[in-house]
Protein backbone atom coordinates (compact mmCIF):
# COMPACT_ATOMS: atom_id res chain seq x y z
CA UNK A 1 0.00 0.00 0.00
CA UNK A 2 2.81 2.35 1.01
CA UNK A 3 4.74 1.46 -2.15
CA UNK A 4 1.79 2.29 -4.40
CA UNK A 5 1.29 5.66 -2.64
CA UNK A 6 4.93 6.53 -3.40
CA UNK A 7 4.51 5.47 -6.99
CA UNK A 8 1.41 7.63 -7.27
CA UNK A 9 3.25 10.67 -5.81
CA UNK A 10 6.19 10.17 -8.16
CA UNK A 11 3.82 9.89 -11.09
CA UNK A 12 2.13 13.15 -10.18
CA UNK A 13 5.47 14.92 -9.87
CA UNK A 14 6.60 13.64 -13.26
CA UNK A 15 3.31 14.69 -14.80
CA UNK A 16 3.68 18.20 -13.36
CA UNK A 17 7.22 18.37 -14.73
CA UNK A 18 6.10 17.20 -18.15
CA UNK A 19 3.24 19.70 -18.24
CA UNK A 20 5.62 22.51 -17.26
CA UNK A 21 8.06 21.48 -19.97
CA UNK A 22 5.33 21.13 -22.53
CA UNK A 23 4.15 24.63 -21.62
CA UNK A 24 7.42 25.89 -23.07
CA UNK A 25 9.81 26.54 -20.18
CA UNK A 26 13.34 26.07 -21.42
CA UNK A 27 16.61 26.79 -19.76
CA UNK A 28 19.98 27.92 -20.96
CA UNK A 29 23.32 28.53 -19.31
CA UNK A 30 25.60 31.33 -20.49
CA UNK A 31 29.22 31.00 -19.41
CA UNK A 32 31.27 34.11 -20.01
CA UNK A 33 34.77 35.51 -19.76
CA UNK A 34 36.22 38.85 -20.86
CA UNK A 35 39.51 40.77 -20.98
CA UNK A 36 41.61 37.62 -20.78
CA UNK A 37 44.69 39.44 -22.17
CA UNK A 38 46.72 36.26 -22.50
CA UNK A 39 46.55 35.20 -18.84
CA UNK A 40 46.56 31.49 -19.59
CA UNK A 41 48.82 30.80 -16.63
CA UNK A 42 47.71 31.54 -13.07
CA UNK A 43 48.77 35.00 -11.93
CA UNK A 44 49.20 36.80 -8.63
CA UNK A 45 47.63 40.24 -9.11
CA UNK A 46 49.07 43.39 -7.57
CA UNK A 47 48.09 43.73 -3.94
CA UNK A 48 47.26 40.04 -3.46
CA UNK A 49 49.19 36.99 -2.28
CA UNK A 50 47.18 34.32 -4.04
CA UNK A 51 47.45 32.89 -7.51
CA UNK A 52 44.28 33.32 -9.51
CA UNK A 53 43.05 32.16 -12.90
CA UNK A 54 44.68 29.62 -15.18
CA UNK A 55 43.19 28.38 -18.44
CA UNK A 56 43.52 24.70 -17.51
CA UNK A 57 41.45 25.21 -14.35
CA UNK A 58 38.98 27.40 -16.21
CA UNK A 59 38.56 24.64 -18.80
CA UNK A 60 37.75 22.03 -16.16
CA UNK A 61 35.03 24.18 -14.65
CA UNK A 62 33.59 25.04 -18.05
CA UNK A 63 33.30 21.33 -18.87
CA UNK A 64 31.59 20.56 -15.57
CA UNK A 65 29.07 23.36 -15.93
CA UNK A 66 28.37 22.48 -19.55
CA UNK A 67 27.32 18.97 -18.58
CA UNK A 68 24.49 20.30 -16.45
CA UNK A 69 22.42 22.06 -19.11
CA UNK A 70 22.48 23.52 -22.63
CA UNK A 71 25.25 26.10 -22.60
CA UNK A 72 26.76 28.96 -24.57
CA UNK A 73 30.36 29.98 -23.89
CA UNK A 74 30.99 33.62 -24.77
CA UNK A 75 34.05 35.89 -24.68
CA UNK A 76 33.53 39.64 -24.45
CA UNK A 77 36.75 40.84 -26.06
CA UNK A 78 40.39 41.72 -25.40
CA UNK A 79 41.34 38.08 -25.45
CA UNK A 80 44.40 37.88 -27.73
CA UNK A 81 46.66 40.76 -26.65
CA UNK A 82 48.36 41.48 -23.35
CA UNK A 83 51.15 39.44 -21.82
CA UNK A 84 54.04 37.54 -23.41
CA UNK A 85 52.01 34.37 -23.85
CA UNK A 86 49.71 36.32 -26.17
CA UNK A 87 51.92 38.98 -27.71
CA UNK A 88 54.89 36.84 -28.72
CA UNK A 89 52.49 34.90 -30.95
CA UNK A 90 50.48 37.92 -32.06
CA UNK A 91 47.49 36.38 -30.35
CA UNK A 92 47.52 33.03 -32.18
CA UNK A 93 48.19 31.15 -28.93
CA UNK A 94 45.02 32.60 -27.44
CA UNK A 95 42.87 31.63 -30.42
CA UNK A 96 44.19 28.06 -30.16
CA UNK A 97 43.29 28.12 -26.48
CA UNK A 98 39.80 29.48 -27.11
CA UNK A 99 39.27 26.79 -29.74
CA UNK A 100 40.19 24.22 -27.10
CA UNK A 101 37.78 25.76 -24.61
CA UNK A 102 35.02 25.37 -27.20
CA UNK A 103 34.03 29.00 -27.41
CA UNK A 104 30.69 29.67 -29.11
CA UNK A 105 31.29 33.34 -29.96
CA UNK A 106 33.58 36.24 -29.22
CA UNK A 107 33.32 39.96 -29.82
CA UNK A 108 36.41 41.91 -30.84
CA UNK A 109 37.79 44.20 -28.16
CA UNK A 110 39.80 47.33 -28.83
CA UNK A 111 43.03 45.41 -28.17
CA UNK A 112 42.21 42.80 -30.80
CA UNK A 113 43.23 45.47 -33.35
CA UNK A 114 46.66 46.07 -31.78
CA UNK A 115 48.56 43.70 -34.08
CA UNK A 116 47.03 45.28 -37.17
CA UNK A 117 44.18 44.26 -39.46
CA UNK A 118 46.09 41.63 -41.41
CA UNK A 119 46.95 39.73 -38.24
CA UNK A 120 43.41 40.10 -36.92
CA UNK A 121 42.02 38.69 -40.16
CA UNK A 122 44.31 35.68 -39.73
CA UNK A 123 43.21 35.20 -36.12
CA UNK A 124 39.56 35.34 -37.22
CA UNK A 125 40.23 32.65 -39.84
CA UNK A 126 41.90 30.43 -37.24
CA UNK A 127 39.01 30.76 -34.81
CA UNK A 128 36.56 27.83 -34.80
CA UNK A 129 33.91 30.21 -33.50
CA UNK A 130 32.34 33.38 -34.93
CA UNK A 131 34.09 36.65 -34.14
CA UNK A 132 31.57 39.46 -33.90
CA UNK A 133 31.60 43.20 -34.45
CA UNK A 134 28.28 44.62 -35.61
CA UNK A 135 29.49 48.21 -35.32
CA UNK A 136 32.75 47.69 -37.20
CA UNK A 137 32.62 48.38 -40.91
CA UNK A 138 35.41 47.32 -43.26
CA UNK A 139 36.95 44.23 -41.66
CA UNK A 140 36.22 41.02 -43.60
CA UNK A 141 35.52 38.03 -41.41
CA UNK A 142 33.74 39.89 -38.65
CA UNK A 143 30.11 38.93 -38.31
CA UNK A 144 27.50 41.30 -36.88
CA UNK A 145 25.65 38.55 -35.07
CA UNK A 146 25.15 34.84 -34.85
CA UNK A 147 22.07 32.80 -33.97
CA UNK A 148 22.76 29.60 -32.02
CA UNK A 149 20.39 26.79 -31.19
CA UNK A 150 21.07 25.99 -27.56
CA UNK A 151 18.89 23.16 -26.30
CA UNK A 152 15.36 24.21 -27.21
CA UNK A 153 16.20 27.89 -27.45
CA UNK A 154 17.41 29.98 -30.33
CA UNK A 155 19.79 32.60 -29.02
CA UNK A 156 20.88 35.62 -31.04
CA UNK A 157 24.25 37.07 -30.09
CA UNK A 158 25.09 40.55 -31.42
CA UNK A 159 28.65 41.82 -30.91
CA UNK A 160 29.65 45.45 -30.34
CA UNK A 161 32.99 47.06 -29.47
CA UNK A 162 33.77 50.47 -28.07
CA UNK A 163 33.88 53.09 -30.84
CA UNK A 164 36.82 54.61 -28.96
CA UNK A 165 38.88 51.81 -30.49
CA UNK A 166 39.43 54.31 -33.30
CA UNK A 167 41.48 56.53 -30.98
CA UNK A 168 42.64 53.97 -28.41
CA UNK A 169 44.91 52.06 -30.76
CA UNK A 170 47.50 53.23 -33.29
CA UNK A 171 45.78 54.78 -36.33
CA UNK A 172 47.50 52.32 -38.71
CA UNK A 173 45.54 49.51 -37.03
CA UNK A 174 42.19 50.99 -37.95
CA UNK A 175 42.84 52.49 -41.39
CA UNK A 176 39.71 52.18 -43.50
CA UNK A 177 37.57 50.96 -40.62
CA UNK A 178 34.49 52.71 -39.36
CA UNK A 179 33.26 52.31 -35.80
CA UNK A 180 29.57 53.04 -35.53
CA UNK A 181 27.72 53.97 -32.36
CA UNK A 182 26.84 50.63 -30.70
CA UNK A 183 23.24 51.62 -30.13
CA UNK A 184 22.69 52.21 -33.86
CA UNK A 185 24.32 48.89 -34.77
CA UNK A 186 22.22 46.95 -32.26
CA UNK A 187 19.04 48.67 -33.41
CA UNK A 188 19.89 47.73 -36.99
CA UNK A 189 20.46 44.07 -36.08
CA UNK A 190 17.42 43.62 -33.86
CA UNK A 191 14.72 43.41 -36.58
CA UNK A 192 16.81 40.78 -38.36
CA UNK A 193 17.44 38.54 -35.37
CA UNK A 194 14.45 39.02 -33.12
CA UNK A 195 11.83 37.14 -35.18
CA UNK A 196 13.96 34.00 -35.13
CA UNK A 197 15.30 34.20 -31.61
CA UNK A 198 13.96 33.33 -28.18
CA UNK A 199 16.66 35.39 -26.51
CA UNK A 200 18.74 38.38 -27.64
CA UNK A 201 22.20 38.68 -26.14
CA UNK A 202 24.53 41.59 -26.82
CA UNK A 203 28.16 40.57 -26.42
CA UNK A 204 29.69 43.89 -25.58
CA UNK A 205 33.18 45.30 -25.32
CA UNK A 206 31.91 48.74 -24.34
CA UNK A 207 32.48 48.86 -20.59
CA UNK A 208 29.93 48.64 -17.79
CA UNK A 209 28.84 52.29 -17.84
CA UNK A 210 28.20 52.12 -21.59
CA UNK A 211 26.39 48.80 -21.18
CA UNK A 212 24.00 50.46 -18.76
CA UNK A 213 23.39 53.26 -21.26
CA UNK A 214 22.81 50.76 -24.06
CA UNK A 215 20.34 48.81 -21.94
CA UNK A 216 18.45 52.00 -21.12
CA UNK A 217 18.35 53.09 -24.77
CA UNK A 218 17.50 49.77 -26.41
CA UNK A 219 14.92 47.91 -24.34
CA UNK A 220 14.71 44.85 -26.62
CA UNK A 221 18.02 43.42 -25.42
CA UNK A 222 17.53 40.53 -23.00
CA UNK A 223 21.10 40.11 -21.78
CA UNK A 224 24.32 42.11 -22.14
CA UNK A 225 27.48 40.10 -21.57
CA UNK A 226 30.08 42.78 -21.07
CA UNK A 227 33.79 43.49 -20.99
CA UNK A 228 36.34 46.32 -21.39
CA UNK A 229 35.94 47.93 -17.95
CA UNK A 230 37.21 44.76 -16.18
CA UNK A 231 34.23 45.00 -13.85
CA UNK A 232 33.62 42.33 -11.25
CA UNK A 233 29.84 42.14 -11.34
CA UNK A 234 29.26 39.63 -8.58
CA UNK A 235 25.62 39.23 -9.57
CA UNK A 236 23.53 40.16 -12.61
CA UNK A 237 22.32 43.75 -12.74
CA UNK A 238 18.98 44.68 -14.23
CA UNK A 239 18.58 47.93 -16.18
CA UNK A 240 15.03 48.19 -17.50
CA UNK A 241 14.29 44.84 -19.16
CA UNK A 242 17.95 43.96 -19.64
CA UNK A 243 20.23 41.79 -17.54
CA UNK A 244 23.90 42.90 -17.51
CA UNK A 245 26.78 40.62 -16.52
CA UNK A 246 30.56 40.96 -16.65
CA UNK A 247 33.30 38.64 -15.37
CA UNK A 248 36.14 40.85 -14.14
CA UNK A 249 39.37 40.01 -16.03
CA UNK A 250 42.18 37.55 -16.88
CA UNK A 251 40.09 34.43 -16.32
CA UNK A 252 40.21 34.99 -12.56
CA UNK A 253 36.50 34.22 -12.51
CA UNK A 254 34.04 32.45 -14.75
CA UNK A 255 30.67 34.12 -15.24
CA UNK A 256 27.67 31.80 -14.98
CA UNK A 257 24.20 32.98 -15.96
CA UNK A 258 21.28 30.54 -15.89
CA UNK A 259 18.23 31.73 -17.77
CA UNK A 260 14.79 30.18 -17.99
CA UNK A 261 12.61 31.31 -20.88
CA UNK A 262 8.90 30.66 -21.06
CA UNK A 263 6.54 31.83 -23.80
CA UNK A 264 9.23 34.14 -25.14
CA UNK A 265 9.95 35.79 -21.82
CA UNK A 266 12.68 35.37 -19.26
CA UNK A 267 10.96 33.99 -16.19
CA UNK A 268 14.00 33.24 -14.08
CA UNK A 269 17.62 34.27 -13.94
CA UNK A 270 20.39 33.22 -11.63
CA UNK A 271 23.91 34.50 -12.04
CA UNK A 272 27.22 34.31 -10.25
CA UNK A 273 30.95 34.59 -10.68
CA UNK A 274 32.92 31.48 -9.82
CA UNK A 275 36.50 31.98 -8.67
CA UNK A 276 39.09 30.20 -10.76
CA UNK A 277 42.40 29.32 -9.14
CA UNK A 278 44.98 26.55 -9.24
CA UNK A 279 44.09 23.39 -7.36
CA UNK A 280 45.66 19.95 -7.42
CA UNK A 281 43.87 17.60 -9.76
CA UNK A 282 41.68 20.30 -11.27
CA UNK A 283 43.70 20.92 -14.45
CA UNK A 284 42.18 20.01 -17.78
CA UNK A 285 44.99 17.88 -19.28
CA UNK A 286 44.52 18.97 -22.89
CA UNK A 287 44.45 22.69 -22.10
CA UNK A 288 47.32 22.31 -19.62
CA UNK A 289 49.39 20.72 -22.41
CA UNK A 290 48.63 23.61 -24.74
CA UNK A 291 49.63 26.18 -22.13
CA UNK A 292 52.84 24.26 -21.43
CA UNK A 293 53.69 24.10 -25.14
CA UNK A 294 53.26 27.84 -25.58
CA UNK A 295 55.10 28.59 -22.33
CA UNK A 296 58.10 26.64 -23.62
CA UNK A 297 57.83 28.55 -26.88
CA UNK A 298 57.87 31.82 -24.90
CA UNK A 299 61.11 30.71 -23.22
CA UNK A 300 62.61 29.95 -26.64
CA UNK A 301 61.52 33.29 -28.04
CA UNK A 302 63.06 35.11 -25.08
CA UNK A 303 66.41 33.49 -25.98
CA UNK A 304 66.24 34.74 -29.56
CA UNK A 305 69.15 37.02 -30.49
CA UNK A 306 67.79 40.28 -31.91
CA UNK A 307 71.12 41.95 -32.64
CA UNK A 308 74.50 42.87 -31.26
CA UNK A 309 75.63 45.55 -28.85
CA UNK A 310 79.01 46.84 -29.99
CA UNK A 311 79.44 48.41 -26.54
CA UNK A 312 77.95 47.87 -23.11
CA UNK A 313 74.56 49.59 -22.87
CA UNK A 314 74.60 51.46 -19.58
CA UNK A 315 71.45 51.08 -17.52
CA UNK A 316 73.18 51.65 -14.19
CA UNK A 317 73.66 55.42 -14.35
CA UNK A 318 70.36 56.38 -15.95
CA UNK A 319 69.14 58.14 -12.78
CA UNK A 320 72.10 60.53 -12.61
CA UNK A 321 73.46 61.25 -16.08
CA UNK A 322 73.11 60.78 -19.81
CA UNK A 323 73.86 57.19 -20.78
CA UNK A 324 74.16 55.45 -24.13
CA UNK A 325 71.22 53.16 -23.28
CA UNK A 326 69.10 56.17 -22.37
CA UNK A 327 70.02 57.76 -25.70
CA UNK A 328 69.24 54.58 -27.63
CA UNK A 329 65.80 54.11 -26.12
CA UNK A 330 64.92 57.82 -26.28
CA UNK A 331 66.01 57.92 -29.94
CA UNK A 332 63.85 54.91 -30.78
CA UNK A 333 60.87 56.52 -29.06
CA UNK A 334 61.35 59.84 -30.86
CA UNK A 335 61.79 58.20 -34.25
CA UNK A 336 58.83 55.88 -33.78
CA UNK A 337 56.57 58.75 -32.80
CA UNK A 338 57.97 61.07 -35.48
CA UNK A 339 58.39 63.65 -32.74
CA UNK A 340 60.65 66.68 -32.36
CA UNK A 341 62.02 65.36 -29.10
CA UNK A 342 61.75 62.54 -26.59
CA UNK A 343 61.98 62.52 -22.84
CA UNK A 344 61.76 59.43 -20.65
CA UNK A 345 62.38 58.78 -17.00
CA UNK A 346 65.74 57.10 -16.37
CA UNK A 347 64.01 54.85 -13.87
CA UNK A 348 62.12 53.14 -16.69
CA UNK A 349 65.41 51.50 -17.74
CA UNK A 350 66.06 48.81 -15.16
CA UNK A 351 69.42 47.28 -16.04
CA UNK A 352 72.40 47.27 -18.43
CA UNK A 353 73.06 45.06 -21.44
CA UNK A 354 76.62 43.78 -21.81
CA UNK A 355 78.43 44.12 -25.14
CA UNK A 356 77.68 41.16 -27.37
CA UNK A 357 74.49 39.41 -28.46
CA UNK A 358 71.24 41.07 -27.37
CA UNK A 359 68.54 38.52 -26.70
CA UNK A 360 64.86 39.33 -26.34
CA UNK A 361 65.05 38.61 -22.62
CA UNK A 362 67.79 41.22 -22.14
CA UNK A 363 65.55 43.84 -23.72
CA UNK A 364 62.64 42.69 -21.56
CA UNK A 365 64.83 42.95 -18.45
CA UNK A 366 65.72 46.53 -19.35
CA UNK A 367 62.07 47.40 -20.03
CA UNK A 368 60.00 45.04 -17.88
CA UNK A 369 56.96 47.29 -17.57
CA UNK A 370 54.02 47.24 -19.97
CA UNK A 371 54.73 50.76 -21.19
CA UNK A 372 53.86 52.09 -24.59
CA UNK A 373 54.86 55.12 -26.66
CA UNK A 374 52.83 58.32 -26.75
CA UNK A 375 53.69 61.85 -27.84
CA UNK A 376 52.15 65.10 -26.69
CA UNK A 377 52.41 68.64 -28.04
CA UNK A 378 54.13 70.68 -25.32
CA UNK A 379 55.09 74.32 -25.35
CA UNK A 380 58.75 75.13 -24.92
CA UNK A 381 57.93 76.40 -21.43
CA UNK A 382 56.25 73.09 -20.54
CA UNK A 383 59.21 71.12 -21.89
CA UNK A 384 61.61 73.22 -19.85
CA UNK A 385 59.46 72.68 -16.74
CA UNK A 386 59.51 68.94 -17.40
CA UNK A 387 63.31 68.97 -17.56
CA UNK A 388 63.43 70.95 -14.31
CA UNK A 389 61.23 68.37 -12.68
CA UNK A 390 63.41 65.57 -14.00
CA UNK A 391 66.46 67.16 -12.40
CA UNK A 392 64.80 67.89 -9.08
CA UNK A 393 65.72 64.56 -7.52
CA UNK A 394 69.41 64.47 -8.37
CA UNK A 395 70.54 64.10 -4.78
CA UNK A 396 68.64 60.86 -4.19
CA UNK A 397 69.20 59.47 -7.69
CA UNK A 398 65.46 59.60 -8.36
CA UNK A 399 64.05 57.65 -11.31
CA UNK A 400 62.63 60.85 -12.80
CA UNK A 401 66.06 61.87 -14.13
CA UNK A 402 65.47 62.52 -17.85
CA UNK A 403 67.00 60.63 -20.73
CA UNK A 404 66.42 62.60 -23.93
CA UNK A 405 66.50 62.62 -27.70
CA UNK A 406 66.37 65.63 -29.99
CA UNK A 407 67.08 67.75 -26.92
CA UNK A 408 70.36 68.98 -25.47
CA UNK A 409 70.61 70.91 -22.24
CA UNK A 410 72.98 72.07 -19.55
CA UNK A 411 72.18 72.22 -15.89
CA UNK A 412 73.65 73.42 -12.63
CA UNK A 413 73.51 70.55 -10.13
CA UNK A 414 74.33 72.94 -7.28
CA UNK A 415 71.31 75.17 -7.92
CA UNK A 416 68.09 74.58 -5.95
CA UNK A 417 65.61 72.08 -7.41
CA UNK A 418 63.34 73.84 -9.87
CA UNK A 419 66.03 76.24 -11.15
CA UNK A 420 68.75 73.94 -12.39
CA UNK A 421 68.15 73.97 -16.14
CA UNK A 422 70.27 76.42 -18.13
CA UNK A 423 70.52 76.25 -21.93
CA UNK A 424 68.12 74.03 -23.83
CA UNK A 425 68.07 73.26 -27.53
CA UNK A 426 65.62 71.20 -29.54
CA UNK A 427 66.80 69.98 -32.91
CA UNK A 428 69.91 72.13 -32.43
CA UNK A 429 67.90 75.35 -32.03
CA UNK A 430 67.37 77.26 -28.76
CA UNK A 431 64.15 76.33 -27.02
CA UNK A 432 61.37 78.86 -27.62
CA UNK A 433 59.00 79.04 -24.62
CA UNK A 434 55.91 79.81 -26.70
CA UNK A 435 56.64 77.38 -29.52
CA UNK A 436 54.93 74.00 -29.62
CA UNK A 437 57.04 70.83 -29.84
CA UNK A 438 55.93 67.24 -30.20
CA UNK A 439 57.53 65.36 -27.33
CA UNK A 440 57.49 61.58 -27.28
CA UNK A 441 57.59 59.63 -24.05
CA UNK A 442 56.06 56.60 -22.38
CA UNK A 443 52.48 56.34 -21.13
CA UNK A 444 53.69 56.36 -17.52
CA UNK A 445 54.90 59.95 -17.84
CA UNK A 446 51.84 61.02 -19.85
CA UNK A 447 49.76 59.80 -16.92
CA UNK A 448 51.81 61.93 -14.55
CA UNK A 449 54.09 59.17 -13.27
CA UNK A 450 57.24 60.13 -11.34
CA UNK A 451 55.56 63.48 -10.70
CA UNK A 452 55.75 64.70 -14.33
CA UNK A 453 52.77 67.01 -14.85
CA UNK A 454 53.70 68.62 -18.19
CA UNK A 455 52.06 65.99 -20.38
CA UNK A 456 48.78 65.73 -18.48
CA UNK A 457 48.65 69.51 -18.10
CA UNK A 458 48.97 69.86 -21.88
CA UNK A 459 46.19 67.29 -22.44
CA UNK A 460 43.98 68.94 -19.84
CA UNK A 461 44.44 72.52 -21.05
CA UNK A 462 41.73 74.32 -22.97
CA UNK A 463 41.31 72.65 -26.35
CA UNK A 464 43.04 69.52 -25.10
CA UNK A 465 39.97 67.42 -25.85
CA UNK A 466 37.50 67.42 -28.71
CA UNK A 467 34.49 65.31 -29.40
CA UNK A 468 34.33 64.30 -33.05
CA UNK A 469 31.53 62.07 -34.27
CA UNK A 470 30.61 61.22 -30.70
CA UNK A 471 34.18 60.19 -29.90
CA UNK A 472 36.56 61.92 -27.55
CA UNK A 473 39.99 62.66 -28.94
CA UNK A 474 42.97 64.72 -27.91
CA UNK A 475 44.39 67.04 -30.56
CA UNK A 476 47.47 67.51 -28.36
CA UNK A 477 48.19 63.80 -28.45
CA UNK A 478 50.24 63.46 -31.64
CA UNK A 479 51.04 59.75 -31.24
CA UNK A 480 49.45 56.97 -29.22
CA UNK A 481 50.07 53.23 -29.49
CA UNK A 482 48.63 51.53 -26.39
CA UNK A 483 48.74 48.07 -27.91
CA UNK A 484 52.43 47.80 -28.63
CA UNK A 485 54.84 47.60 -25.73
CA UNK A 486 57.91 49.79 -25.84
CA UNK A 487 60.16 46.76 -25.26
CA UNK A 488 58.87 45.17 -28.47
CA UNK A 489 59.45 48.38 -30.42
CA UNK A 490 63.03 48.47 -29.09
CA UNK A 491 63.51 44.81 -30.00
CA UNK A 492 62.30 45.36 -33.55
CA UNK A 493 64.60 48.37 -33.91
CA UNK A 494 67.65 46.40 -32.77
CA UNK A 495 66.72 43.55 -35.10
CA UNK A 496 66.49 45.97 -38.00
CA UNK A 497 69.81 47.63 -37.17
CA UNK A 498 71.71 44.39 -36.56
CA UNK A 499 74.34 46.11 -34.42
CA UNK A 500 73.83 49.08 -32.13
CA UNK A 501 76.61 51.27 -30.77
CA UNK A 502 75.01 54.24 -29.05
CA UNK A 503 77.27 56.82 -27.45
CA UNK A 504 77.08 59.48 -24.80
CA UNK A 505 76.98 62.60 -26.96
CA UNK A 506 76.79 65.48 -24.54
CA UNK A 507 73.00 65.82 -24.67
CA UNK A 508 72.93 66.36 -20.91
CA UNK A 509 75.79 68.38 -19.45
CA UNK A 510 76.29 69.22 -15.81
CA UNK A 511 77.99 72.58 -15.40
CA UNK A 512 80.93 72.37 -13.04
CA UNK A 513 80.59 74.29 -9.78
CA UNK B 1 39.37 62.28 -20.86
CA UNK B 2 38.76 63.35 -17.30
CA UNK B 3 37.98 60.86 -14.58
CA UNK B 4 37.76 61.19 -10.82
CA UNK B 5 39.56 59.05 -8.28
CA UNK B 6 38.37 59.50 -4.69
CA UNK B 7 37.06 62.87 -5.86
CA UNK B 8 40.37 64.00 -7.40
CA UNK B 9 40.45 64.74 -11.12
CA UNK B 10 42.79 62.79 -13.38
CA UNK B 11 43.42 63.88 -16.98
CA UNK B 12 44.13 60.93 -19.25
CA UNK B 13 44.78 60.19 -22.91
CA UNK B 14 42.38 57.99 -24.90
CA UNK B 15 43.06 54.32 -24.26
CA UNK B 16 44.37 54.87 -20.75
CA UNK B 17 43.12 52.67 -17.95
CA UNK B 18 42.36 52.54 -14.26
CA UNK B 19 46.08 52.02 -13.61
CA UNK B 20 46.95 55.34 -15.32
CA UNK B 21 44.35 57.19 -13.27
CA UNK B 22 45.80 55.79 -10.06
CA UNK B 23 49.34 56.70 -11.14
CA UNK B 24 48.24 60.28 -11.65
CA UNK B 25 46.60 60.69 -8.27
CA UNK B 26 49.34 58.74 -6.51
CA UNK B 27 47.13 55.89 -5.28
CA UNK B 28 48.73 52.92 -7.06
CA UNK B 29 50.91 52.13 -4.01
CA UNK B 30 47.75 51.79 -1.92
CA UNK B 31 46.46 49.14 -4.29
CA UNK B 32 49.82 47.38 -4.11
CA UNK B 33 49.33 47.41 -0.33
CA UNK B 34 45.98 45.65 -0.64
CA UNK B 35 43.32 48.28 -1.27
CA UNK B 36 40.88 47.72 -4.11
CA UNK B 37 39.40 49.94 -6.79
CA UNK B 38 35.64 50.35 -7.22
CA UNK B 39 33.47 52.07 -9.82
CA UNK B 40 30.62 54.51 -9.22
CA UNK B 41 28.23 51.62 -8.53
CA UNK B 42 30.51 49.95 -5.99
CA UNK B 43 31.77 47.18 -8.29
CA UNK B 44 35.43 46.20 -8.08
CA UNK B 45 37.37 46.95 -11.26
CA UNK B 46 40.72 45.70 -12.53
CA UNK B 47 43.73 47.96 -13.04
CA UNK B 48 43.68 47.51 -16.81
CA UNK B 49 39.99 48.37 -16.99
CA UNK B 50 38.95 50.74 -19.76
CA UNK B 51 37.54 54.09 -18.73
CA UNK B 52 35.13 56.53 -20.23
CA UNK B 53 35.05 60.28 -19.84
CA UNK B 54 33.60 61.29 -16.49
CA UNK B 55 34.14 57.92 -14.79
CA UNK B 56 34.34 57.82 -11.01
CA UNK B 57 36.69 55.49 -9.19
CA UNK B 58 37.11 54.86 -5.52
CA UNK B 59 40.15 53.32 -3.87
CA UNK B 60 39.38 51.81 -0.49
Amino acid sequence: MRRSRWAWTLGVLLAVLLVATAAGAASLRILHINDFHGFAQPDTPLGTQQEQGGAAYLATRIKELRRERPTLLLAAGDMIQGNNLANLFQGKSMVVLMNALGLDAMVVGNHEFDFGQEVLRERIKEARFPVLGANVEGLPGLKPYVINKVGRLRVAVIGVVTPETATATHPRNVVGLKFEAPEAAVRRCLPRVKPGADLVVVLSHLGYAADRELAAQVPDIDVIVGGHSHTRLTEPVRVGNTIIVQAWEHGKVLGVLDVTVEKGKITRIQGRLEDISPAVGREDPAVARLVAVYSREVDKKLEKVMGQAAVELDGQNVRRQETNLGNLVADIIRQTAGADAALINGGSLRTSIPAGPIRVKEIYNVLPFDNYIAAVRLTGAQLRAALEHGLSGLEEGAGRFPQVSGIAFTFDPGAPPGSRVREVTVGGQPLVPEKEYTVATNDFLVAGGDGYVAFKDALGAEGGYQTTGGMLNSPRLSYNDPGRWLRDVVGEYIQTQGTVAPRVEGRIKALSK
Amino acid sequence: MRVWVNGTEAVLAPGMTVRHALIQVGLLPEVAAGKKVYDAWGNEVGLEGGLQDGAELWVK
